[in-house]
């Protein structure tokens, strides 16, 4: 079976941004000198990838990864993992907001890749999605759909993804073609590369894809991007308790369990 | 052509926490334009009808009440987008979608979306309506930026949460019942439900008082320690994305941007820094209180009241603190 991982990258979340903002008479968003890196639903997917392959050496994995040469360094580091193929879609800085043309593009690069069995993508993918794509994708091309998956397992032949859907655990086997979201969890936490591959990989060309000149028309247009200060919330300043540790922690005891008593509301 | 205001509100999933939060989400969009919220409420004959007085008592003026007696509990989503795309396929209005948050909901939202051409603007924080166009507020990059993009599609669909303030009951709304018996998707797989486990932790999008761990925590042990001051507390157990990574805490704990949404009454915060990420997922009328070893923490310029020490020095005698009563 075919698997392809669609890898967006993020914007470094420990980075602190200071400053962003769409590009003069476009929309896509002025990213100069920021550092990117996988994002831990990018890093769960990848890893779900390659454990099945581990699981079954007839598996073949092909990752791909869409953007600009920016994203290059992440290339190498997928490259460093030893899936079978790796490759960039260029996407030639088309902006990605609009969810129906992101899907046209991913499924370009889908299809660019192999005839898929199951695509795999994290939850979110990358800093402009909150979760619309991976859905979308699927049931724009009609394959079947599994959000937020936290591990995939073979069974019987058959691929079984399990999440947790609000107070309950579930098991899905999956019909393919699939496409599943993956999340976070310490199952799936990426491996680390072997230094060896880490050095290999320095040298080896990067492939990189060319998308469709036509990406279709675009229904949904960014207007403004702008680092926001989070939202002022509590009654004002922190009171940060004094005194001997014991009587900060009795304080904050009383204080917790008014809270439980319903006194403080 | 004014666009009509519509909230979509699958009922009947445990997994959908609030699911009317999208009707006074609609309520309050549509008085902010002078115009007129509607619901469609999607369930089965036994709870269609306390959900409609529920549509009301959220700001909806038209109800339409639909019900299939096919569907599964909980409801398969595919059953859901059949039905919802079944019931808008005629509707020629332009249309401004909303249905509630969480993994459901979005889910929906976004297949609906593919099914009925309608552009999907996401998890909104704010949306506007001028003439025919509609602009959403969103936020990106982890939380830490806002996006404002515009549509003049006539179709949109959005996720949005539930305004800090109620809007008015309605006292008499148009109602619309709808019995479904369009063929349902068959070829679906069925979710084997794992029997719960015993230990299983508090759902935390549904509690009142929280307590949550984060990165700081520096293992499983801390967060036993959390289990039983949340025990103590009646509150669940929440954690921050790094920790569930980890495996200190399961995937279903994880609040924030990327994880659930938590509006209790008080969120104990422990040795979590408090980045915007993480905010994102803490509804802003919830109070914090924060324990962090940094007394610079960014936890703390958010936090109604702190406690400036390591939580190995705290968290014990807290405990016995607040077991001693």
């Amino acid at each position: 079976m075919e698997i392809v991982v669609l890898l967006a990258g993020v914007v470094d979340p420990k980075w602190r941004l200071e400053r962003l903002a769409l590009r003069a008479g476009g929309e896509q968003p002025d990213e100069t000198g920021l550092p990117y890196r996988l994002s831990p639903f990018d890093e769960a997917a990848l890893e779900t990838a390659l454990k099945l392959r581990d699981a079954d050496p007839a598996i073949r994995v092909t990752a791909v990864i869409p953007g600009d040469a920016a994203r290059d360094p992440l290339l190498r580091a997928v490259m460093a993992l030893r899936p079978h193929r790796v490759f960039r879609f260029d996407t030639a800085g088309a902006p990605l907001w609009d969810p129906h043309a992101a899907t046209r593009l991913l499924a370009a690069a889908v299809d660019a890749a192999a005839a898929a069995g199951l695509v795999l993508m994290g939850r979110e993918f990358g800093d402009g999605d909150d979760g619309v794509l991976p859905p979308l994708l699927a049931t724009a091309r009609g394959w079947t759909f599994c959000g937020q998956a936290h591990a995939l397992a073979l069974a019987d032949g058959a691929i079984v993804a399990h999440r947790m859907r609000g107070p309950r655990e579930e098991a899905i086997a999956l019909a393919t073609p699939a496409l599943v979201s993956v999340t976070n969890d310490r199952s799936n936490r990426l491996r680390h590369p072997l230094m060896k591959n880490v050095v290999l990989t320095r040298r080896e060309p990067i492939e990189i894809v060319t998308m469709p000149a036509d990406a279709g028309p675009i229904a949904l247009h960014a207007r403004s991007l702008a680092v926001v200060p989070p939202p002022q919330r509590g009654a004002g300043a922190c009171r940060m308790l004094e005194g001997p540790l014991d009587t900060q922690i009795a304080e904050m005891a009383t204080y917790l369990r008014d809270w439980r008593d319903g006194a403080s509301r | 052509m004014t666009r009509r205001i519509l909230a979509l509100v699958p009922l009947g999933d445990p997994a959908v926490s609030d699911p009317c939060a999208a009707i006074a989400a609609a309520a309050d969009v549509a008085a902010r334009h002078g115009l007129r919220a509607g619901a469609m409420l999607l369930g089965t004959a036994s709870d269609i009808d306390t959900a409609a007085a529920q549509a009301a008592r959220e700001g909806a003026v038209e109800i339409v009440l639909a019900t299939h007696r096919a569907s599964d509990d909980p409801p398969l989503v595919e059953h859901l987008l059949a039905s919802f795309a079944h019931l808008l396929a005629e509707d020629e209005d332009a249309l401004l979608l909303l249905l509630p948050g969480g993994a459901v909901g979005e889910e929906l939202a976004a297949r609906l979306a593919a099914r009925i051409y309608a552009v999907p603007l996401g998890r909104c924080n704010a949306l506007a309506l001028d003439g025919h166009t509609v602009t959403a507020h969103r936020a990106t990059y982890g939380g830490r930026a806002e996006l404002v993009v515009e549509t003049d599609a006539p179709r949109c669909i959005a996720v949005l949460r539930r305004p800090m303030e109620t809007p008015p009951a309605v006292a008499a709304p148009t109602v619309t019942r709808v019995e479904l018996d369009i063929p349902l998707p068959q070829d679906v797989p069925q979710p084997m439900i794992q029997p719960a486990a015993a230990d299983r932790p508090r759902r935390v999008d549904a509690a009142r008082l929280v307590v949550s761990g984060g990165r700081g925590m520096g293992g499983p042990d801390g967060f036993a320690q959390l289990h039983e001051l949340a025990a103590l507390l009646d509150a669940a157990t929440g954690a921050s994305l790094p920790a569930v990574d980890a495996g200190w805490a399961s995937v279903s704990q994880q609040v924030g941007q990327s994880g659930a949404f938590v509006a209790p009454d008080l969120y104990l915060a422990v040795a979590m820094s408090g980045t915007p990420q993480h905010l994102a997922g803490i509804a802003l009328r919830s109070r914090i209180a924060a324990i962090n070893s940094d007394p610079e923490a960014d936890i703390f310029r958010v936090a109604e009241i702190g406690l400036a020490a390591p939580w190995q020095e705290v968290l014990p005698r807290l405990i016995e603190k607040i077991r001693d009563g």
